[in-house]
This record gives C-alpha cells, structure tokens and sequence, in this order.
C-alpha cells in the first residue's frame, strides 16, 4: 500500500445494531471502502421446518423498529401463497398500523438518531449551534423530548388494533384478529389530530396545507423566506443548518432509486394478486434523469460472492435461494449479507426513493437539481409524515362511515403447498419475504431488508454496494472526527439487526478511530 | 443527579426491548435517566458519543476506575459459529466475553427481554449460532454464567423476561435495585416477582369468555383463545393485562393468542396459533388446575354459559 494511504476502522452506534466501516484513505478521501457488520442470528433457518403461520411470530422479531412491516410482509407472503381474499378493512387497518410505525420511525430518526450529530463539537463555532443544542441535545433538547412523547402516542395506534407494539401478530392471513369497533378508530382520530397539531406547532411552523403546497425547489425556499416562524421551526433549523454544513453536496450515490409501492388498495388488492394496486406506485428511477420504469419482482436477485454463505444458498432471485451460514475466516469473503441487486444495478432505498418513485412534486424537484443526497434524504423524511399522516386520517374517515361493515378478516381455506411473496414498503425502504411450503410445513425462507440493499457488500462483478459507493471520493475534513461518515450512513437510518449480518476479517490493521486489535 | 451508573449493551438483540422502553410511561424514559439519580454511561441507540468512548468506559471500569451498578444486557449470547463468538462481535472480540468480564465488575445484571433471560427466538432449534441467554439455556440453569454465579451485589442475573420486556417492568427493575438494592426478590426462573407475580389470563378482557367455556374456533371474535387458537395467556406469568401495553391494550385484547413470551420455553417448539388438546380439553392446562376438576367445571360452565357471551354481544 502507497505511503500517503490509511486504514480507517470507523464504528457507529446510533443506527439499529452495530455497524463498523472499514475505510482506505488517502489524505483526507476516502478511496475505499467495506460495510461490516457485526452480528448474525438466523431467523431464515430458524423458521425451517414450522407451521406456515408461524411466521407471523417469528418474523416481527427479526426487527423492533419495523415489526409491523415484517409482519405485513410475513402475512403478504403467506397469501400470495395461499391465494385467500383479504377482508378490504383488514388491508386498512394494516396499512393504518404500517403507516404510524412510518411515521413514528420518521421522527424518531430525524431527532433521536440524526440530528444529534449536529451537536459535535465540529460544529460548535456556528452560529446556528446554540440554538441547535437547546432543540436537538440528547435528553434535554426540547425537541427530543416532545418527539419522545410524540411518536409514544402514535404507537398507540398499532396497540389498538394489534394489542402491543412492537412485536405483535394481529395480522392474519385473509386480514386481522381485530373486533370491529367505533370506539378504536375515534382513538385514532384523536391521536392523529393531537400528531398532526404538534407537527404544525413544533415541527413545521405551518399548517400541513400551506406545507404540501411547496412543489418545488423555489417553492421551498420561498417558504423559508418566508416567515421567522419557518425559519425557526425545528425543520426550518434543521434544514438550514444541514445545509450550512454541506450536507446538500455530501453521500450521492449513484441515483440509482427502487420502491416496491405503498399501501395496498384494500378493495384491489386481492386473489390472484398478479399487478401491485399501490397508493404510492412501485417503480425503479434509473440515474437523476431517467424517468420511472416499471417495477418488476424478477428483476431483483441475489448476489453471494463476498458473503458468508455457502455456494448452494444460490444466487439470483430470491425464492429459489437458501440460507446456509459458512464461516471461512481469511477469504475474499467479509459479509454475513447477501448483495441484492436490481435489474442487475445497485440501489438506493428509503423515504427518498419512495417519494421520487411516487412521483412526489418537491422531492422529484429537488432530486432533478441535485440528485440523491444527505440533505434531500433528511427532507424526505421530514416531508413524508405529512403525506401519511393525510392517508391516514382519509381512512379513518372512510372506515368510520361508508366502509364499516365491510370485513376485517375472512376466514381462509388454507393451501397446503406452495409459494409467496410479501413485498412491502417500510420506513425504510422495500422489505421482501420469500417463502414457500409443503404440507403446511416452511421449506424456504428469504428475507431482504432495505438495509440489506444500502449496506450490500460487493457482488459477483466486484461493484460496491450502495454505501460503499457514497462513501467513495468523500472527503473527511478531520479524520479524528469524521462525522460525514456518520451523516451519510445515518441518512439511509441503518438498521443492522435486519439481516445485515457482516462479520469482519480481522485482517485490516485499524487506524485512529475505534479500538485497535 | 446521583451517580448509580448504567450501561447498556446489545447482543444478539432486535432493539425491541430498547424501542418497548421509549415507549415508557409515568415515568418517561427522560424522567426515569434524569430523575432517579441515574448517571447513563451508555446505551447503543441513545448516547450522543462514539464506540470508542464507550471503549474508555469500558476500560475504566475493568481497571476498577470507573464502579459500575448496573450492566443492562438485551440479545441472546452468541458462541457461534463454531464456539468462537465472532458472529456477534465488539471492537474485534466476541461480545460474549466482553460481556462476561463487566458482569465481573457489576454491582447488579439485569437481562432485558427473553433473548438476555433464556436465549428466546435465536435459541429457537435448530439455534443456528449456538446462542444462550445471560445464566440459563432455555429451561436450563446456566447459560453464559454458571448457574450459581452472583454479581457483586450478591444476585444472580434478573430476568426481565419478555418478547420484547414490558416496559414498567424494565423500569421497576431498574428503580427497585437502585432503591432496594439485593431486597429484590426474585421467582424460579429469576425474574422479579413483584413483575411476574400475575398470569397474562388476569384481567384479560376475554377471561370471562373463558370462564364460561366459549371459545373461539377461528380469529375476529370475541371469545376465548385458549382452548383452539394458542393462548398462554392462563399458563404464563406476565404482566401484560394488569399493566397494558403502548397505554392501550394487550395481545389478547386485540384478539392475538398469547405466545408465553416471558416464559423460558418461548419460543414453543409447537404451531403458535393451534392449542393441542386431548378430546375438547387442551394437553396443557392453566398453571395450577386438576384435569379432573378442570373438565367437570367446563362441562357445567358451559351450561351456566350467560346468553349475552353466547351471542358475543359483550363488548371488549
């Protein structure tokens, strides 16, 4: 290795499990770069073998932040498989549960997880930084804090339909174990009108209305200029200053944006399940000029070149592949991750993707102008909630009147054999379940998280997965502090206890930061 | 502030005991960090710092430079693969051994969740990575620990048990050993009493279904889950319908069985959501009945039946 090049062993907390990044440098860029994570469970081949329900147990468990989309994604699977019809107001009241986890998880990573790293010490000498602390601090700012109680009340609304949160199973193949009840869904009402006001009041500075007017760039920024009140709103703040701090120009990968679609469309969406009736449409952007292709589910396959698994797990598409662990220590091999690819591309996924694939004026505004960064995807997940938190309360409003009598679960004639799939949309990004059974019995089981797609190891054409290429050519202005890194990782709101089971080689000598060995 | 110092660490966890602990109540999860004289030293998905601080921490505390009270751990322990720890690893080392060593200085252990407690979903067969929970393997004493091992404070591993941990369980425990220190009483698979001292069948909105044998024989209904669809609830200790989860409801309540999940066993090597049964009666009975006794009081209780619980006209 040239002189002027380093080893960098970066260790994050503050995303979901542990993730270490194993970085070359070359003076201050970054030249090269690995994702390794830390831990590998087994859900897949636990799952082997049980009662093809027992999924819906099992899977919540694989995630605490995204239960609600394992288990729709569990459920999904079983009844593409079983090709039962779902009772219309069970799909609502599970896209009401996923939609509150949605928005919960949005706060959540916006002022629990991301914008703590505003209050580093390379920041202090700005302006903005005092106000910064008083809002964003750990514990004590007081945006935390009302986020803390804020998105506690939102999860109500998955305990009122699935008994806890998280880590329920009140979806059932065919809808959910819900009694149907005026009472639960003016609670809803309730819970969204008091969310929705204090992101007016705290987050926004606005009303919802004059917010999903702004459609473009110049729309926004005319907002901002708009009024004190914007400017000082928690988002107003966090948005001007992860501006100052180059976040608008900091982790662009290659643009490259996959979605599966949100929120089936409870009446459409049934037997024989062939086409994906979305509220927000599926699709694939291809680069920041590429107009939005079609999704389809063949396109994605899986890759185990750099990966733990033993060469009969397969490759390719998912529900023709296994799980079977191989630990070879001292190989080319450094991920406990399989590396999915679509349409054989990397992929970004998140709230970004998601918004840009929907075709969402502001976000696709900004993606044109600027391609997918750390700052547009924080705006994402600020802007999304309010897009939700509207289908939210339309179906409540709709389940309250002309739609209560219809069904909230209809009983199956289970299929004793056979295959499914439960692709869904979590906070974030596109979560996948592939299974298939005989005699009721699971006899496959695949899962790939979003994470999975972000953090992907390299595949079997040596290309980097998406991180890998947003860490690339960045620069780190202080290698003892390099907190760009943990923007960008933290703007894709890592989740590692998914399935993205990396283990590390231990053959790269560490420099700086992190623990030596 | 005072200075009983916690440290949290994540094994071979899903952050659900941690996310179910932001979802505290009375107090909230800032009251019961910043009010009850508790100095956090970390906690993986709340400090501000990086991993190498809690490197520091870590080393001050193995050199008796830093006293720790309390060592919170959530996730199952893993010696996998291959008895070497390293699918689930800290700063190059298997978090196993990392672990034991802090267990060594702690004052107190508590084990959030079943993964901690028993080793829960990992440890389910075929338990890919050879995982264990803090002191027990299942239903068997010993895990990471011996099974007679005590902390410094003279305790054995608190379990607080559950798929993810109650919340107010979490915190009791907590606030209880930081005001009663060993006081703590624990039951026969070392979790708090004071938590676990109810069966998940108490206060369950159902119960009375039970009581009167109407039972369900498929979701969406208003009756009684235990006799056909899987619930533990009359079989497992746990909180869950005396202190309701999110503020709202429990399993049960929204009409899930109850998969036993603060038990040892969980999870059951059986189909979750089919009771097993000998004729009409279930295999396994409430915690405590008499099969003889059982069966004549449900052929009478049937009869006795309220008109208003066989038409399902009683709300929930």
């Amino acid at each position: 290795m040239a002189d002027n090049k380093k080893n960098l062993t970066v260790e994050l907390n503050r995303v979901e499990g542990d993730l270490e990044l194993k970085l070359v440098v070359e003076g201050n860029r970054i030249v090269d770069a690995r994702a390794v994570g830390r831990m590998y469970r087994g859900f897949e081949q636990i799952l082997i073998g049980r009662h093809a329900r027992d999924g819906l147990v099992i899977t919540p468990r694989v995630c605490g932040i995204c239960s609600t989309a394992h288990l729709y994604a569990a459920v999904t699977a079983i009844e593409t498989a079983w090709q039962c019809p779902i009772g219309p107001n069970g799909t609502r009241v599970r896209n009401l549960c996923l939609m509150a986890e949605e928005v919960q998880s949005d706060a959540r990573h916006s002022f629990l997880m991301f914008a703590i790293d505003f209050c580093n010490r390379r920041y202090r000498h700005h302006p903005l930084y005092p106000r910064i602390e008083e809002a964003f601090q750990v514990f004590k700012g007081r945006i935390y804090a009302e986020t803390i109680r804020h998105t506690k009340q939102l999860l109500e609304i998955v305990a009122l339909f699935g008994g806890q949160w998280p880590h329920s199973s009140y979806m059932i193949p065919g809808g959910v174990t819900t009694v149907r009840s005026r009472k639960e869904l003016i609670r809803v009402q309730t819970i969204l009108d008091s969310y929705l006001r204090w992101y007016e009041d705290s987050i926004i500075g606005c009303s919802s209305e004059r917010w999903l007017a702004l459609r473009t760039r110049d729309d926004f920024h005319a907002w901002l200029d708009e009024k004190q009140a914007h400017r000082d709103s928690a988002a107003g703040l966090f948005l001007r200053f992860g501006r100052e701090a180059g976040l608008a120009g900091l982790g662009r990968g290659n643009d490259r944006l996959l979605s599966y679609g949100a929120w089936f469309e409870p009446e459409e969406w049934q037997p024989p399940f062939r086409k994906r009736p979305c509220r927000r449409r599926a699709g694939f952007v291809n680069g920041i000029n590429g107009r939005v292709e079609e999704f389809v589910e063949e396109k994605i396959k899986e890759h185990i070149e750099y990966s733990w698994f033993a060469r009969q797990s397969g490759s390719g598409p998912p529900a023709g592949n296994r799980t079977i662990p191989e630990f070879a220590p001292n190989s080319k091999r450094y991920s406990w991750a399989k590396a999915p690819r679509y349409d054989g591309q990397v992929v970004e996924m998140g709230a970004l993707a998601e918004l840009v694939v929907a075709g969402d004026p502001l976000m696709s505004s900004f993606f044109r102008e600027q391609g997918a960064t750390v700052w547009l995807r924080e705006l994402a997940r600020l802007h999304r909630p309010l897009l939700t938190l509207n289908h939210m309360r339309e179906i409540v409003r709709t389940m309250l009147g002309p739609d209560f009598e219809q069904p909230f679960y209809l009983s199956p004639k289970t299929v004793y054999s056979g295959s499914g799939r439960g692709l869904i949309q979590a906070a974030r990004g596109g979560l996948g379940h592939w299974v298939s059974f005989a005699d009721n019995r699971i006899t496959g089981y695949q899962i790939i998280s979003p994470t999975t797609w972000n953090a992907s190891p390299r595949d079997n054409l040596d290309r980097p997965g998406h991180w890998e290429t947003t860490l690339i050519n960045t620069e780190i202005a202080d290698l003892e502090n390099p907190v760009e890194i943990e923007h960008i990782i933290r703007s894709h709101d890592a989740c590692l206890v998914c399935c993205v089971h990396f283990l590390d080689t231990g053959r790269k000598l560490s420099f700086g930061l992190g623990p030596t060995r | 502030m005072g200075d009983f110092s916690l440290l949290w660490l994540q094994s071979a966890a899903c952050g659900g005991d941690s996310m179910s602990l932001l979802g505290l109540e009375n107090p909230n999860l800032i009251e019961l960090l910043g009010n009850q004289g508790i100095t956090l030293l970390w906690h993986p998905s709340l400090s501000p710092e990086r991993p190498r601080q809690l490197q520091t921490i870590i080393d001050a505390i193995l050199a008796d430079d830093r006293h720790l009270d309390l060592l919170c751990i959530e996730g199952a322990i893993v010696n996998g693969p291959e008895g070497t720890g390293l699918a689930d690893v800290l700063g190059g080392r298997p978090k196993r051994d990392l672990i034991g060593e802090l267990c060594a200085r702690a004052k107190f252990v508590l084990a959030m969740g079943t993964c901690a407690s028993y080793g829960g979903i990992p440890a389910a067969p075929p338990n890919p990575m050879d995982v264990t929970g803090m002191q027990w393997r299942n239903k068997e004493p010993g895990g990471l620990l011996a099974p007679d091992w005590l902390s410094r404070g003279g305790l054995p591993v608190i379990n607080v048990a559950g798929c993810p941990a109650h919340p107010l369980n979490m915190a009791q425990s907590i606030i209880n050993l930081l005001i009663q220190g060993t006081a703590m009483v624990l039951d026969e698979w070392n979790r708090p009493q004071e938590s676990y001292n109810t069966m998940v069948h108490q206060g369950c909105t159902r119960n009375e279904y039970h009581e009167y044998d109407m039972e369900e024989t498929d979701f969406g209904g208003r009756g009684c889950l235990f006799f056909n669809l899987g619930c533990q609830g009359p079989k497992t200790s746990g909180s869950c319908n005396s202190s309701l989860w999110n503020n709202q409801k429990s399993k049960p309540r929204a009409g899930v069985p109850c998969f036993g999940c603060t038990s040892p066993s969980f999870p059951k090597n059986k189909d979750f959501f089919k009771t097993d049964k000998i004729g009409d009666v279930p295999v396994e009975l409430p915690t405590g009945v008499e099969r003889p006794n059982y069966m004549a009081y449900k052929g009478l209780a049937k009869a006795a039946a309220p008109q208003r619980l066989k038409d399902r006209t009683t709300g929930l």
